[in-house]
């Protein structure tokens, strides 16, 4: 028995499972990029469709895919379908609208 | 057939008998509209006649009977009229007058050469007027032409749409990257756990657990929480809790972060914690590594900031390079844990050594609360952290993740030493002495939340029972329970006199 212990450390009726960590306020401090992202594409869609600005629902698409790629499996996938159908929408609005190439700002 | 024709003749009239005044004023209408429209037309011819004199002139016979042809004439004439009221309408009634001078002039020159209009529709005479016209009208106007473009919208090509080409273009060189990426992060992760599978599983009975499973078997791969995150828990060892591994890629599926780091090199990296039994560990709090992660290490994490208050030491008295320090409780601790074979793996492998951290009061980060301090000290756990840099710098291939498997032999190293070391006698005083003095501190800044606390649970307290007094129906038992709480009141305040009393015999 002793030389059991002494070569093989392992202890099967020590076994505990694995408990993810309490995720109370720690997903948003780690990494807030998602959120953030996830937000400005919503802002930026509805300027799109308000003020019919084509460059802000192009600007909105990419934020929604920066939130994508950025975000965590915890996050639903509702939320982030739901920001690139706005996103999307904002972007087909705007040129049915206005079929009109986009103008630089500058 | 005659008939009825007969008869709706002989109708009309009888419908026509009871309007025998409107009878009269319809024959007399008609005639009334003729001799309108004689008059009208006369008018009209007379008014063309007096527009213009000049024109009456010309339709002269007297002025036609000097030449042959007749038709010829006008025939000239009204192109050049047809050309002047073009004109009028676009210019200036200044080039009115110019007309009318070439009016003139061209009658002038129509008039002597008789042959040559006969045989000439157009004589340069008679179009000498109109190269100053064009002259006058453009040094009077200044208006130059101007060649514009046709907008954008107007045109049909593709190339007016280069901002959108290049938009699409942009999107889906991110969804390229983040599909590369996202495979390369899971390449590396099964390249980790390929290469330290053997050791793991020798050395923990479950290895690899989601959580979710209702028996502890051992899923044997990786959870993935992320597209860059990997967790591993294993279980079932002396000594331990329990290990869990977080392998922490770089955010190669987002391009954004790509091009940052292009800037800033950052490096892959794996994250040990593990969590040990109470009576394995002794009473201590030690940490080694770069100096710049353990000053952000002190700063943030709660046990390092209250126990090991001095800054970080170097290392080159143990022998350890340069680029490593070491935070410590006190001087036993660094003695204990400094031996060689501790200090062999730390000098081989200082590059890929961002972090070591054992303590017995870890509980994580320090907390941030708005309301001010909590009101209960964190739960602590006894704890080993490793921090490993994968080599690289970020350009990490699978075949690097073998050069860190020497890194987890240390980790099973300390876990065995961590159990083994202990404090002698005063070590032990010294590191209780801190405890107790880490807590008394916590307790005096919370001291006044705490009495808040207690004053708002006693005025809780009281209000339920008023409460229960109000609702009670019937009376005998309320002037029962209220006697019985004007009783507790009363001897609170006697209490409470006792010990002022008591107080100041105790400063006299």
């Amino acid at each position: 028995m002793s030389t059991n212990s002494m070569s093989d450390p392992r202890r099967p009726n020590k076994v505990l499972r694995y408990k993810p960590p309490p995720s109370e306020s720690n997903p948003a401090l780690d990494d807030p990029t998602p959120d953030y992202m996830n937000l400005l594409g919503m802002i930026f869609s509805m300027c799109g469709l308000m003020l019919k600005l084509k460059w802000c629902a192009w600007v909105a698409v990419y934020c929604s895919f920066i939130s994508f790629a950025n975000s965590r499996s915890s996050e639903d996938t509702k939320q982030m379908m739901s920001s690139f159908m706005l996103s999307i929408s904002a972007v087909v609005m705007s040129y049915l609208q206005n079929p009109q190439p986009m103008t630089p700002p500058w | 057939m005659e008939k009825p024709k007969a008869e709706s003749w002989k109708r009309t009239p009888q419908t026509l008998k009871p309007r025998g005044a409107a009878r009269g004023a319809m024959k007399t209408l008609p005639a009334f509209c003729v001799v309108l429209l004689v008059l009208w037309s006369v008018s009209e011819a007379k008014f063309d006649d007096f527009e213009d004199e000049e024109d009456i002139v010309e339709y002269d016979d007297n002025d036609f009977a000097e030449f042959e042809d007749v038709t010829e004439d006008p025939a000239p004439e009204s192109p050049q009229r047809v050309v002047t009221t073009e004109d009028d309408e676009d210019e200036a009634t200044v080039e009115l007058e110019g007309q009318s001078e070439n009016q003139e002039g061209d009658f002038e020159d129509a008039d002597a050469p008789e042959g040559d209009t006969e045989n000439e529709p157009y004589d340069d005479e008679e179009f000498e007027g109109y190269e100053d016209k064009p002259d006058t009208t453009s040094s009077k106007n200044k208006d130059p032409i101007t060649i514009v473009d046709v907008p954008a919208h107007l045109q049909n090509s593709w190339e007016s749409y280069y901002l959108e080409i290049l938009m699409v273009t942009g999107l889906l060189a991110y969804i390229m990257n983040y599909i590369i990426g996202k495979n390369k992060n899971s390449r590396l992760a099964q390249a980790w756990f390929n290469t330290h599978r053997e050791l793991l599983e020798s050395n923990f009975t479950l290895v690899g657990d989601d959580g979710t499973n209702k028996e502890a078997t051992s899923t044997g791969k990786l959870n993935q929480e992320n597209e860059h995150i990997y967790n591993l828990w294993c279980s079932g060892r002396v000594c331990c809790e329990g290990m869990l591994i977080q392998l922490r890629f770089l955010k190669r599926q987002d391009l954004l972060n790509v091009l940052a780091r292009m800037m800033r090199p950052v490096s892959d990296q794996v994250q040990i914690k593990v969590t040990m039994n109470d009576e394995d560990m002794d009473t201590y709090v030690f940490a080694v590594g770069t100096r710049k992660a353990l000053v952000r290490l002190q700063k943030e994490m709660q046990d390092l900031s209250e126990f090991c208050s001095d800054k970080p030491k170097s290392g080159a008295k143990y022998g350890l390079p340069d680029s490593l320090a070491i935070l410590s409780e006190m001087g036993e601790v660094t003695e204990g844990m400094m031996d060689a074979k501790m200090v062999h793996f730390l000098t081989h492998y200082a590059d890929k050594i961002e972090s070591v951290h054992f303590s017995d009061q870890f509980s994580g980060p320090k907390i941030m609360q708005e309301e001010g301090q909590p009101l209960k000290l964190p739960e602590t756990k006894r704890t080993l952290l490793f921090t490993f840099n994968v080599p690289g710098l970020g350009n990490t291939y699978p075949k690097d993740m073998e050069a860190l498997l020497p890194l987890m032999n240390m980790v099973i190293y300390s876990i065995d030493k961590a159990r083994k070391f202990r404090l002698n006698r005063e070590g032990k005083q010294k590191a209780d002495k801190n405890r107790a003095r880490v807590e008394e501190n916590f307790l005096k800044l919370t001291h006044v939340q705490r009495q808040e606390a207690a004053q708002s649970r006693r005025e809780e307290k009281k209000r339920a029972e008023k409460e229960r007094i109000m609702n009670e129906e019937d009376p005998e038992k309320q002037r029962r329970l209220e006697e019985a709480a004007l009783r507790r009141e009363q001897k609170k305040l006697e209490k409470k006199q006792m010990k002022m009393k008591q107080i100041k015999v105790k400063a006299m």
